[in-house]
């Protein structure tokens, strides 16, 4: 599904942030990344959704076949590249609903489907909604405006299980939430778990991995996978912390 | 035909009219209004007042009152309706054309017809209108309006008459190199209220010059929306100005979409206490086109309310101005007053132009205003692409965003909002931004 090597990337002021990644994630593997603040976790996930501001100067990243870093951030959205924003954006004036329905239509068109009329749209709606708990109220307003830290997370998971991605990158989707809803994200991402599927989870704790157990885990420090290994690597650095891989830089 | 500040055509057409049987007052005022024209001149960029705007377009040919040739059919009326419009007046090429009009049952004092026919059956109505052709500042374009005007609209309600159906008022200019010279007239006695839109709409290289005199007396509410898109090739100006009386409320919404050269001039006056003004706009500009919103408030009277907003969308080698003047007079004590220009500049060679001003000469008053000018939100936009959204739409999204703010402003009537998004819409899928 994904592979990426030897990925390099630096930000606007010349530094050099990601130096050399290796990552392979097949389809229907749930991995998790952890790492320290500032190690890059971000800086990956926004080079892979193709968020403007990094220059990627060396290295290759395949996905389902095809150079992922060649194409637009909307053309990867519509191949199936999906990001879960760790801060998302607050839209004022644009609907949410028209927001998604937007993005919905021209992703199935992308897949060769036809767009939903009114109706069938609502009901998809509706019924995703409740898998996350969302009111619909919150979808009257524009996007993410006036949601708390932990709606505008449940939004993330929502429109992933509207758009159904193929790859999902999920930055730090559980910070922030209540245990409630946490309960809920984690069932938004286990009903999207399949063997076409694959997701990257970043996250900080151990607590999202209970809900969704991950295939591999792997510790990201200094621009670099430091250390890789089954679910149990997670328990580990719980306890230990990342002071045993602290300065790779 | 020379380059520029050719007023000659102008005189000549004024002397070639055609004879009509008009009261001696407005025959002097005429005659007076078109020496004030010839006095005055084209506005040159050495005023402040026009420094931002290129009058060229307008001055490279001449454009004589259209003589009424050119006709419309409802076919060319319709895209234009307003759907909830409860009257409906078409004027073509500055003539009232009757045949595409419906007014609709009005209550008893309530006055709505073509300036031409007040003129004829009640000019006493249509003499305010024109009582200060030559006399607000140096205005060549109004004294022009007054000296050469064949028609327009008028609606004038007596005291107390509410008026449940909104107006509209459709102007479509069709002849190329010549000019509409429309006189308004909008007088709303005590207590009285209305809603009104006008639409400006047409083909081809003609010029509109409107002018619109307003009074809303005490108590009455007036809301006054407009639409302007003009043909790619026209030139737009219009100029309304505004009295309110003691508690009156007036409240303009105007969205431009059209034309190569237009501007939109709004000057009013608070006469009497605790009345209240919303100008809010939005201004959308591509190709080469250059759009000015100029406003005045005089608060003449204290404890007055004045709200202003006004966005400008330019991308392109477009061209936007606001020159937005609030004045607070010794008298005026307790104004509130605040306004805001909001501006979205689209690509290196569009530019924007923003001049708010207070001029405050009371101390107990509340004033405030304020500019920006921007692109879009980086963030925002990488978040809808992030969704699947095409860049094109995604930044189309935005910009319909920034602009519907100033159309959410509309209380109370959702048919109105509407209304005002659609065109919005419209013209958004008429390109990128
Ligand atoms: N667009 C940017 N401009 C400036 N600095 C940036 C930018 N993006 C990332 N950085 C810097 O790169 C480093 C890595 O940031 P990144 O956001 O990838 O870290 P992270 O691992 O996601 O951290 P956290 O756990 O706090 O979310 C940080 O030092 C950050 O300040
Ligand atoms: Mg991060």
């Amino acid at each position: 599904m994904l592979e990426i090597r030897n990925l390099h990337a630096r930000i606007a002021d010349g530094r050099e942030i990601l130096k050399g990644i290796d990552l392979a994630v097949a389809a229907g593997e749930v991995h998790a990344i952890m790492g320290p603040n500032g190690s890059g976790k971000s800086t990956l996930a926004g080079v892979l959704s193709g968020r403007p501001g990094y220059e990627v100067t060396e290295g290759s990243v395949t996905y389902l076949g095809r150079d992922l870093l060649a194409l637009g951030p909307d053309e990867r959205a519509r191949a199936g590249v999906f990001l879960a924003f760790q801060y998302p954006v607050e839209i004022p004036g644009v609907n949410n609903m028209y927001f998604l329905r937007a993005a919905l239509n021209s992703v199935r068109r992308a897949r060769g489907e036809a767009d939903l009329d009114a109706g069938q749209f609502l009901k998809a709606v509706r019924a995703k909604l409740k898998l996350l708990e969302i009111g619909e109220d919150l979808l009257q307003r524009g996007v993410n405006v006036g949601f708390s830290g932990g709606e505008k997370k449940r939004n993330e998971i929502f429109q992933m299980a509207m758009l159904e991605p193929r790859l999902a990158i999920l930055d730090e989707t559980d910070s922030g939430l209540d245990i409630d809803a946490l309960r809920m994200v984690a069932r938004g991402i286990n009903a999207l778990r399949g063997p076409e599927r694959s997701i990257v989870m970043i996250t900080h704790y151990q607590r999202l991995l209970e809900h969704v157990v991950p295939d591999r885990v792997h510790v990201l420090s200094g621009g670099r996978i430091v250390k890789s290994g089954g679910k149990e690597l997670a328990l580990e650095l719980e306890l230990t912390g990342y002071g045993a891989y602290g300065d790779a830089a | 035909m020379s380059a520029f500040a050719d007023l000659e055509p102008y005189v000549e057409a004024f002397k070639a009219r055609p004879e009509a049987a008009e009261p001696a007052w407005l025959a002097r005022r005429r005659e007076g209004a078109i020496r004030r024209f010839s006095e005055l001149g084209w506005p040159s960029r050495k005023q402040e007042a026009w420094r931002f705007t290129d009058l060229r377009p307008l001055q490279r040919v001449s454009f004589p009152p259209a003589a009424g040739a050119c006709r419309a059919s409802a076919a060319d009326v319709s895209p234009w309706r307003y759907p909830a419009a409860g009257h409906r007046l078409v004027l073509v090429d500055g003539a009232f054309a009757p045949e595409l009009s419906v007014i609709g049952d009005l209550p008893k004092g309530a006055w709505l017809a073509s300036a031409a026919e007040t003129l004829r059956r009640r000019p006493d109505l249509l003499e305010p209108a024109l009582r200060e052709t030559d006399t607000i500042g140096a205005q060549p374009f109004v004294a022009l309006n007054a000296a050469l005007f064949a028609d327009g609209f008028v609606l004038a309600l007596e005291p107390g008459v509410a008026l449940d159906r909104t107006i509209e008022i459709i102007h479509l200019g069709r002849a190329a190199e010549r000019s509409s010279q429309l006189r308004n007239l909008i007088q709303l006695g005590a207590g009285s209220r209305a809603t009104l839109i006008e639409t400006y709409a047409g083909e081809g290289a003609y010029w509109t010059n409107a002018v619109g005199v307003v009074a809303v007396g005490a108590g009455a509410a007036l809301r006054h929306a407009k639409v302007q898109d003009e043909g790619a090739a026209a030139i737009h100006l219009a100029h309304n100005r505004v009295e309110l009386g003691r508690d009156a409320r007036y409240e303009s919404f105007v969205l431009s979409l059209g034309a190569r050269l237009s501007r939109h001039d709004v000057h009013a006056r608070f006469d009497g206490e605790g009345a209240a003004c919303g100008l809010f706009g939005a201004t959308l500009l591509r190709g080469e086109r250059e759009g000015t919103i100029a406003s005045v408030v005089d608060h003449a009277a204290p404890g007055c309310v004045t709200r202003e907003y006004f966005k400008t969308v330019a991308s392109d080698r477009a061209h936007g101005v606001f020159l937005g003047t609030i004045g607070v007079r010794p008298q005026a004590q307790r104004t509130d007053a605040n306004q805001l220009s909001k501006n979205l500049l689209l690509g290196r060679r569009a530019a924007i132009d923003t001049k708010p001003e207070l001029e405050i000469l009371a101390d107990d008053v509340k004033c405030s205003h304020g500019a920006t000018v921007g692109d879009l939100d980086d963030a925002a936009l990488f978040y809808l692409e992030s969704r699947g959204i095409p860049v094109v739409e995604a930044r189309r999204m935005l910009i319909e965003a920034f602009a519907a703010e100033v159309i959410e402003r509309i209380e109370d009537d959702v048919e109105l909002r509407a209304h005002l998004g659609r065109h919005l819409a419209r013209w958004l899928a008429g390109g990128a931004g």
